[in-house]
């Protein structure tokens, strides 16, 4: 189980007048810092598939991560089967498996190479790596590029080498940044079906998202953030239910009236 | 921190970019610069030798016995006719002549009563000629003619003659060995190459390695990795520190063997009288104080380069550090600084005059140690700095 309660992160800005007119005008933005994060709390269950929503730039990347541990928080507690993240971060960091939106791979590395590189950090043992990359790559059709150098990628390929690498060392949570942007019909689907497996084995995953029907079919939990705060936490029944099974108005609903760019959600 | 070693090395071997700064261009391209300036300077130089010079000479009656050798050398000298009233700048300019020589009309007369003769010698001395050297060759036969000529009429012995062209001489008695002579010439220059060639080596990787790392996407994936974040900066620390020791053996080595090739073993006989004079624990000992100078470099390149946001700010950052460690290895070249004083505290440049010492065989060790301990524990701050530079969210998310 993944509690988080009360996170809160602030950046220091390095140069306010580089700021557009529209950060400028953000509520978060107090003196030489920006609040990203001001108040986020949820749960995940095992086995539950959470997703979380916000339009852009509402903290949702700081909050995930933070879950990952790669940002400590200021404020607020996270706790992931019992270890907290930022007492253990090492030992949080062998429960985590975390695919950030940036995917990106070690281009003069081989796809094999570069998943086993982070298996070798995580500690396990070349005959475990072998056996796992090849499980993946059934699992996530890499046989075909696998032994490429990753230089040449396409993005569903380095998609799903970044997915296989953010779970060699199978995860007791996997946090997925957008993991279907910018991806084919063909890839998504793959990511899809792979997040499905790992709910069906009883993996609690958290993924953000702005595709509505992704979180409609896979989730079990929403959990909403605007303007670096919980806006909604609740079941996806819930979520539904907040406009009638109409995910794109409960969505919208939950903003409390926050005008939203029709850009920002997508495949309503 | 061995396997981010290993990755990193691996991938640098596997970078065509660095495997060219690091191995092609010290191999290959650096001796065909040198090869080719080589090249080029000795055609020239005897193109300049063997050119047919145009000449005129004036007031040649003067003058039978020069001008009868110039005549004698038809495939060195070509004679052209000029006006009484030429203007030899403007013919010499127009490259319709090389030279002209002016005889005196006292040429012919008794230099006991007439004194010296000045032969007026006109040419364009701008740019690599030898017109001055080639006449003088001709010029001083006829001149140490006379010369003899008038000793034999003033009847003086050898010595004599002796004492009266060169009445007080000064005799060099050094007291340096040959080692120190050439430990002075060179033990200067080579810890600038050193320096220069390990920064140089280690500056693409370092790139690659940090700003890189934001540039791709891949540094936040591995600061969530299990391993501690100091093993991860001494990992590729590691492998900056050795890529640049590696580019400047290999350039050192590659220099040597084409300077051998060139000069057709000449400097075989140099290179291995050298290497008998340093003696090969002085010359560890040159490579031994190179260590705590290349973590300075690696610590240094790493940090900036995590620093910056992508790989062009890093080169950028990195091209001003350039000249930040330049500075004080081109203090210990200058002529007068010594490892004395302040400057045994001076960091870099202490390193740069001890090898110069040690070159020259004239290092005291216990001085030796105190400066490889102190540029050791700077070296140590740099590496324990990068470290936490490398922990500071503000500088991994900029």
């Amino acid at each position: 189980m993944i509690e988080i309660s009360h996170l809160a992160k602030k950046f220091a800005v390095e140069s306010p007048k580089k700021l557009s007119e529209q950060e400028k005008k953000d509520p978060r933005l107090k003196g030489r810092y920006f609040h990203s994060v001001k108040d986020v709390s949820f749960t995940c269950d095992d086995g539950q598939v959470l997703g979380l929503l916000g339009p852009n730039g509402a903290g949702k990347t700081t909050t995930l991560r933070i879950l990952s541990t790669a940002l400590t928080p200021d404020k607020g507690e996270v706790n992931i089967n019992g270890i907290d993240v930022l007492k253990d971060p090492i030992i949080a960091r062998k429960k985590v498996g975390f695919l950030s939106s940036s995917t990106g791979l070690y281009g003069r590395l081989s796809g094999r190479e570069n998943i086993a590189y982070f298996g070798q950090l995580h500690g396990l043992s070349k005959s475990d790596i072998a056996a796992k990359i090849n499980e993946m790559a059934d699992l996530l059709d890499m046989h075909n590029f696998l032994d490429r150098r990753a230089e040449n990628f396409s993005s569903g390929m380095k998609q799903k080498v970044s997915i296989a690498r953010a779970v060699i060392h199978d995860p007791e949570l996997v946090i997925l940044d957008e993991p279907t942007t910018g991806l084919d019909i063909m890839a998504t689907s793959t990511v899809i079906a792979f997040i499905e497996r790992l709910k069906a084995q009883g993996t609690p995953v958290i993924f953000s998202t702005h595709h509505l029907d992704e979180v409609q079919a896979l989730c079990d939990k929403v959990v909403v953030i605007n303007q670096g705060e919980t806006v909604f936490n609740g079941t996806i029944s819930e979520f539904s239910d907040l406009s009638g099974g109409h995910m794109h108005q409960s969505f919208l609903s939950t903003l409390d009236g926050t005008k939203m760019e029709k850009s920002n959600v997508v495949n309503l | 921190m061995w396997l981010i070693f290993k990755k990193e090395f691996t991938e640098l071997l596997r970078d065509r970019k660095t495997l060219i700064f690091m191995i092609a261009l010290p191999l290959l391209v650096f001796p065909l610069i040198l090869g080719a300036t080589i090249f080029f300077t000795t055609s020239a130089v005897s193109d300049a030798e063997n050119k047919v010079l145009k000449y005129a000479m004036v007031g040649q009656a003067n003058a039978p016995a020069i001008y009868q050798a110039l005549k004698e050398a038809p495939d060195k000298f070509e004679e052209v006719e000029i006006a009484a009233d030429a203007d030899y700048a403007a013919l010499i300019n127009r490259d319709e002549i090389d030279f002209v020589l002016e005889i005196p009309a006292t040429y012919n007369e008794d230099i006991l009563s007439s004194g010296q003769h000045t032969l007026k010698l006109y040419f364009n001395d701008a740019g690599l000629n030898k017109v001055y050297r080639r006449v003088e060759e001709i010029v001083k036969t006829l001149s140490d003619e006379y010369q003899t000529q008038a000793f034999e009429t003033l009847s003086l012995t050898e010595t004599q003659r002796d004492a009266l062209m060169e009445p007080i001489i000064i005799s060099r008695e050094n007291v340096a060995d040959e080692r120190e002579v050439w430990g002075e010439r060179i033990g200067a220059m080579l810890p600038y190459f050193l320096f220069f060639l390990c920064l140089q080596g280690a500056m693409a990787p370092a790139s690659d390695m940090g700003a890189g790392e934001k540039e791709r996407g891949t540094l936040e994936t591995l600061l969530i990795s299990p391993m501690e974040r100091y093993k991860l900066v001494l990992g590729k620390f590691f492998a900056i520190a050795l890529s640049g020791v590696i580019s400047a053996l290999i350039t050192v080595t590659s220099m040597a063997v084409w300077g051998i090739v060139i000069s057709q073993g000449m400097a075989v006989e140099f290179v291995a009288t050298l290497m008998s004079m340093i003696g090969l624990a002085d010359f560890a000992l040159v490579f031994f104080m190179l260590v705590p100078v290349v973590a300075i470099f690696a610590s240094l390149l790493l940090t900036l380069s995590i620093y910056a946001r992508s790989f062009k700010e890093a080169q950028s950052y990195m091209g001003a550090l350039v000249m930040v460690i330049i500075f004080p290895v081109l203090i210990a070249m200058m002529p007068g600084i010594e490892l004395k004083g302040a400057w045994v505290w001076v960091p870099l440049t202490n390193v740069a005059l001890a090898m110069k010492e040690l070159i020259k065989g004239t290092m005291d060790y216990y001085a030796l140690f105190g400066i490889f301990t102190s540029t050791a524990i700077i070296a140590g701050a740099l590496i324990a700095f990068s470290v936490y530079w490398f922990n500071k969210e503000k500088v991994l998310f900029r």
